[in-house]
């Protein structure tokens, strides 16, 4: 579990917080999508998670932030990466060995995971990703969805129970960006592991994530069910953020629908179909 | 006018694009879609000279680009990457827009330098690399467009902004296309493809598989599922219902088809 209480963060030398009085709860197994404009505080709020705020980075810190009971205050980020794994938006700053297989062994060297364990540890990540034939590849030759998944295998061999990614598709196709939250899924449905996606595709976020976590100027403006929180898409489009088309749609038609909210395809059919003559 | 003669382009053995042809005329905005691998940065690519035909030839008005020097495709060409920091080399942000005017030898470098500047409200003593994403792929833009450039590439121009970032910068490109710039667009998002580009190209394994009015490319099913490419969100909505309503691509043209469809009380 994850608890903000009055949490802002001002980076040293900033005029303004990156975030501001954020109050949230997350629960154990939850699946949020965190979304807003660029410098709305997303990627603080994932660095607040994994300790580099403040440990790495300098300013103000104010009210609390709790990790599975730990204050990340008072607490080390070796101590954190027990509970939280993070990919980064920048994979290739991540990327620290050569060869797929070198950098999934690195982290559980370092985290002191005992060694009679970690060839399993290597094996089952490699396999819960779908990269087991990668493994003797070099990183350089990976396509950047393949090393996406390198970067997510060699965070899962650690079995964090909390998975923070800031922006994991930005650089991803379609294909590829699907097969990331496909993945987060599984992990989030079959390991009860608390997925914590900042992403601009509101599309997947709306297909895959449980929950939505609107920020705008490092305030949280909406936090909710996805449902829900689409329901606000004339405030989402003023804060710039882009509804699905078929949301804005059936928002614009809760005049004939009362108020129907429809998220994909297959409810915009349904509802559109109800309205026909 | 951008012209491409049975275009064959072979990296060690294998096809990257096969007898590619067709042609973009002047003003037109033509996007480029298709799945990763089908070659569409490579057609970017043929186009402003950075890749030669293996066979065939690329003409830009009239004239191969193996017979043009960098300088001249440079003046008639923007390029813009996927990635701003590609392109971004300079301390200030003037200095990255004087460059590419200097690149073209032009008169009246500094004088347009700072019109740009004016024109996208940059401070030009700022360093690009201390602005954000959002900003440095602005930044890139502007030092494109201040060459006056007859034709624009944009590869996959939106990646890393967020909405607001996107439709600011599709605004500035939409408004050099009414002025008259050719714009080709290479584009993963089908709903920026649908909103902005008048043409569309459907390649496959680097060949191309269809082209025509973006709209009739995103209502051929057949087709796009080759391409392993989704239309956007309401023309799939309005497929799925057929005969039921007037086809419908965007929001509005939905809610005006559901609305009308009802007064009727008959089927559209």
């Amino acid at each position: 579990m994850i608890e903000m209480r009055a949490f802002s963060f001002r980076y040293a030398g900033a005029d303004r917080d990156a975030l501001s009085n954020l109050n949230m709860t997350v629960d154990d197994g939850d699946f949020i999508g965190v979304i807003g404009p660029s410098g709305a505080g997303k990627t603080t709020l994932t660095q607040a998670l994994s300790g580099l705020v403040p440990h790495r980075r300098s300013g103000d810190f104010f009210g609390s932030v709790t990790v599975n009971g730990l204050d990340t205050v008072n607490s080390s980020l070796t101590e954190l990466a027990l509970h939280v794994g993070s990919v980064f938006q920048d994979i290739d700053s991540q990327m620290i060995a050569g060869q797929v297989e070198d950098e999934i062994l690195f982290g559980l060297e370092n985290f002191g995971v005992d060694r009679a364990e970690i060839p399993r540890r290597v094996d089952k990540a490699l396999a819960d990703i779908g990269i087991s034939p990668l493994r003797h590849r070099t990183i350089d030759s990976l396509s950047g969805g393949q090393k996406q998944k390198v970067a997510i295998a060699a965070i899962l061999a650690l079995r964090p129970k909390i998975l923070v990614l800031d922006e994991p598709t930005g650089e991803l196709d379609p294909g590829a960006s699907e097969q990331i939250f496909r993945l987060l899924r599984r992990m989030n449905e079959t390991h009860g592991m608390t997925v914590i996606v900042v992403e601009q595709k509101i599309m997947l976020l709306s297909a895959y994530a449980k929950k939505l976590a609107v920020l705008n100027d490092g305030v949280l403006e909406l936090f909710g069910p996805v449902r829900e929180v689409l329901r606000h898409s004339a405030r989402l489009e003023e804060i710039g953020v882009h509804c699905p088309r078929v949301a804005t749609l059936s928002n614009r038609l809760a005049d004939l629908t009362g108020g129907a909210l429809a998220v994909d395809l297959d409810e915009a059919e349904a509802l559109v179909r109800g309205l026909l003559p | 006018m951008i012209q491409f003669e049975n275009v064959t382009l072979t990296y060690g053995g294998a096809a990257a694009v096969r007898d590619l042809n067709f042609t973009v005329a002047p003003g037109e905005f033509v996007a480029v879609i298709g799945a990763n691998g089908a070659g569409k940065t490579t057609v970017s690519k043929l186009m402003n000279g950075l890749l030669k035909p293996t066979s065939g030839r690329v003409l830009l008005d009239g004239v191969p680009t193996t017979a043009l020097r960098t300088s001249v495709l440079a003046r008639k060409i923007g390029f813009l990457f996927q990635n701003p920091d590609r392109q971004l080399c300079k301390p200030t942000i003037r200095e990255e827009i004087a460059f590419g005017l200097a690149l073209t030898g032009r008169k009246d470098a500094a004088a347009r330098t700072e019109a740009v500047l004016r024109e996208f409200g940059f401070d030009g003593s700022r360093d690009p690399f201390s602005a954000s994403r959002g900003e440095r792929q602005r930044i890139a833009l502007a030092s494109l467009i201040a060459v006056e450039p007859e034709v624009l590439i944009l590869d996959e121009p939106t990646t890393g902004l967020d909405y607001r970032e996107c439709m600011a910068m599709m605004a500035r490109v939409q408004s050099l296309n009414a002025a008259g710039t050719t714009v080709v667009m290479v584009c993963h998002d089908m709903e920026l493809v649908l909103d902005f580009a008048r043409r569309t190209l459907v390649l496959k394994d680097g060949t191309l598989l269809l082209d025509g009015e973006t709209r009739s490319v995103f209502r051929n099913t057949d087709v796009l599922r080759r391409a392993s490419v989704l239309p956007p969100q309401i023309t799939r909505l309005s497929l799925r219902l057929g005969d039921r309503l007037q086809p419908a691509d965007t929001v509005e043209e939905m809610e005006a088809a559901i609305r009308a469809a009802r007064q009727k009380g008959v089927p559209a």
